[in-house]
């Protein structure tokens, strides 16, 4: 009785964060981290090694603290990009100066593109995923629907189903309501609640065969 | 005895934690070098080669007769030719304004993803600037990576025409599937033909069977009384029709009389010829190269007829795309911050094991030792069955930790709750029997995933699926060992 009460509790909180959470999406959609935002990118050739932190730091002075990629080019890693939510050429301009400064390099703001870098949609970050969790699903229904046949397969099946959509949709919600960025980490989180949601309901489904089980040696 | 037993076991534990995450290391040239194999890094953890696929604004020159046909080869022709013989020359945009819809740019979009698929990569991310029509690709970076770059500004147009009327006969709508075959040739009449040939089998679609039908009915080859069986090749030694469909030294008479088609890839001319016999099939082999026994060019020819299928069978890009840009960039992950996540890592893994020292006593002890070493297999086997990590692959390890840990301490905890006289085995089995059922649609999950061709889903399946078979088979093995004989020492 009070654990049926827990699991209506729980189930009302997540619909109810869930539909917090969709209301939140279509108003004001999910928060991309930088790497999946519309950016610019500027690339600069420094013929020489150089460290992430050195340059973090004059992106920090120029560019007022904004969130940045910077990355390393190429195999010898002379070359460094970086990634800005906007860079104005002015803002380039200043890049370039301090690089100079700093490494001693000759570099020419003219020669220096700022290159544009399309978002990627969330669709296309979802994608992948979603083939392997149905074919993965579809098996296993299969096999609850056998396993389970003495506790009401069909029962099994449909807390499964709901299980695993009011995980990822709470999941989905959190991240929406507390406006977290959708980042490199967001699927490989989907994936563990995912499985952590089978070994819970599995968990669960086990212990009501085993009372079953029990059930019938008594009688 | 029986102390000496477990001793040993516990050092051959302590040796391979030691081997695999300190290393072996040898003299190698002056310098010392980890004998253990390293691991492989999917694309978010290493880098990536990026490509920029600009929208060609450049036009293409044609010239013209004074009918308005194009003239065939006239890139030979100087401008003192052109005067003379009344052509005029035409600038065309490659890509006219009207094409430069957001349609075809997600349509060119769409048929980069499927090049991908087809060339069979396992992790990439298009983006698409709706604007401009540029892509920027990021892919893996290994030894196929510019082969595959080559495929994504090829247009992959495909035609048949008359040779005479420049009627197109067929077009990429006709084309239902494009393979790579490739067969040994037996030939006694020719040294050179000896060996195996590689073939690029085009299969048409039910409209397209009809058209080829009809074509080889109409485009028939002409009966000769001297037959001269000299097949001819294309300029670059690329393709030819074996299919009887060579193109034969004509004598002057049947030549006016012979109607020829010619197919075209790219606006590339491959080949002109006529046919033998109706074409039922709907299936035309061109031969790639000739035929060969050297594995490297065969080789070759196979990667080059495999490019032209993936192209044919992906469609025809409505958009002409330039590389602006094609490198390698170097994740932003840095090692300071893999570092962090490393020493957390080896954190949270020290107050675990000193949990089960203190709740367990010696046998908390034996579990520790043992939960370290079964992370020390997991990452050898992990390097040594050539697993790539992803990030995903991170979280997958973190996860069989954790369900080790739950392991270990249920086993330990249901050994100090039951009496002694229950046997190790029979507690051992129960805790097995309970793992099992609960972990099969896990297994399920994770098997799936390793069959998955996206390296972050593989990724995790396959350290999962590496993880699960060692929490299985290493706790029956060692842990079970190591209690038994502990048991038996009371």
């Amino acid at each position: 009785m009070k654990e049926n009460k827990i699991r209506n509790i729980i189930i009302l909180t997540s619909i109810i964060v869930i539909i917090v959470g969709i209301i939140i999406t279509v108003i004001f959609g999910f928060n991309f981290e930088l790497l999946y935002q519309d950016t610019k990118k500027v690339e600069l050739y420094l013929n020489k090694e150089f460290k992430i932190s050195d340059i973090k730091q004059i992106t920090n002075e120029v560019l007022n603290n904004k969130n940045v990629i910077i990355q390393k080019v190429e195999v010898f890693e002379d070359s460094v990009s970086i990634i800005a939510k906007d860079i104005s050429d002015e803002e380039k301009n200043s890049l370039v100066t301090k690089i100079n400064e700093k490494y001693g390099t000759d570099l020419k703001s003219d020669n220096i593109k700022i290159l544009s870098i399309p978002h990627t949609r969330g669709r296309d970050i979802v994608k992948p995923y979603l083939l392997p969790y149905l074919i993965a699903t579809l098996i296993i229904i299969v096999y609850m629907a056998i396993r389970y046949i003495k506790i009401n397969s069909l029962k099994a099946i449909l807390k499964l189903i709901v299980s695993l959509i009011l995980a990822q949709g709470v999941l989905f919600s959190l991240i929406s309501i507390t406006r977290l960025p959708i980042s490199r980490i967001t699927m490989p989180i989907s994936i563990v609640v995912y499985i952590l949601t089978l070994l819970f309901v599995t968990n669960n489904l086990e212990k009501e065969l085993e009372l079953n089980k029990e059930d019938n040696t008594e009688k | 005895m029986k102390k000496i037993k477990i001793l040993t076991i516990l050092l051959a534990i302590i040796l391979i934690s030691v081997i695999a995450f300190l290393g072996v290391y040898t003299q190698v040239q002056n310098r010392m070098e980890n004998q253990i194999k390293d691991y492989s890094y999917a694309m978010d953890l290493k880098g990536t080669r990026t490509i920029r696929l600009k929208v060609n604004k450049s036009n293409k020159t044609t010239i013209k007769d004074e009918n308005g046909k194009e003239v065939e080869d006239s890139s030979s022709l100087t401008e003192e030719q052109i005067k003379e013989k009344g052509y005029t020359k035409e600038e065309t945009p490659y890509n006219p304004e009207e094409i430069l819809t957001t349609e075809n740019y997600k349509k060119a979009k769409e048929i980069v993803e499927k090049r991908f698929k087809k060339l069979n990569v396992q992790n990439f991310n298009i983006k698409l600037n709706e604007q401009s029509g540029d892509l920027v690709i990021q892919t893996t970076e290994n030894k196929g990576t510019d082969n595959i770059v080559s495929n994504l500004n090829t247009t992959g147009k495909f035609e048949i025409i008359d040779t005479e009327t420049k009627e197109v006969l067929m077009n990429n709508s006709d084309i239902k599937l494009s393979t790579v075959m490739y067969g040994s040739n037996s030939s006694s009449t020719s040294s050179t033909n000896t060996g195996t040939s590689v073939y690029l089998n085009i299969e048409f679609n039910k409209e397209g069977a009809k058209k080829l039908e009809d074509i080889s009915n109409k485009y028939v080859k002409v009966e000769k009384t001297e037959e001269n069986t000299n097949e001819t090749n294309d300029e670059n030694n690329t393709t030819e029709d074996t299919t009887k469909t060579s193109e034969e030294n004509n004598n002057e008479e049947n030549k006016a009389e012979e109607k020829t088609i010619t197919m075209k890839i790219d606006d590339e001319q491959i080949m002109s010829t006529s046919f033998d016999e109706p074409m039922k099939t709907g299936k035309l082999q061109l031969s790639v190269g000739q035929a060969s026994t050297d594995t490297d060019t065969l080789q070759g020819y196979i990667q080059q007829a495999s490019n032209m299928a993936t192209v044919l069978d992906t469609g025809n890009m409505p958009i002409k795309y330039d590389i602006e840009e094609k490198q390698y960039i170097k994740t932003d992950i840095t090692q300071e911050q893999l570092q962090i996540i490393k020493y957390v890592a080896i954190g949270v893994i020290i107050l675990a094991v000193i949990v089960l020292g203190v709740k367990y006593k010696t046998n908390g002890i034996i579990g520790a030792i043992s939960y370290i070493g079964l992370i020390a297999i997991l990452m050898l086997l992990i390097r040594y069955a050539n697993v790539v990590i992803a990030i995903e692959g991170l979280f997958g390890i973190a996860l069989i930790l954790v369900l080790e840990y739950l392991f270990v301490n249920k086993l330990l905890n249901k050994i100090t709750k039951e009496s002694e006289d229950v046997s190790i085995n029979k507690q051992l089995k129960e805790i097995y029997k309970e793992f099992i059922t609960r972990i099969i649609p896990i297994a399920i999950a994770i098997i799936t995933f390793c069959f998955m061709k996206w390296i972050p889903v593989s990724s995790f399946g396959m350290i999962m699926f590496w993880g699960i078979s060692l929490i299985l088979i290493y706790n029956f093995t060692i842990i079970g060992s190591l209690l038994k004989i502990k048991a038996e020492n009371k």
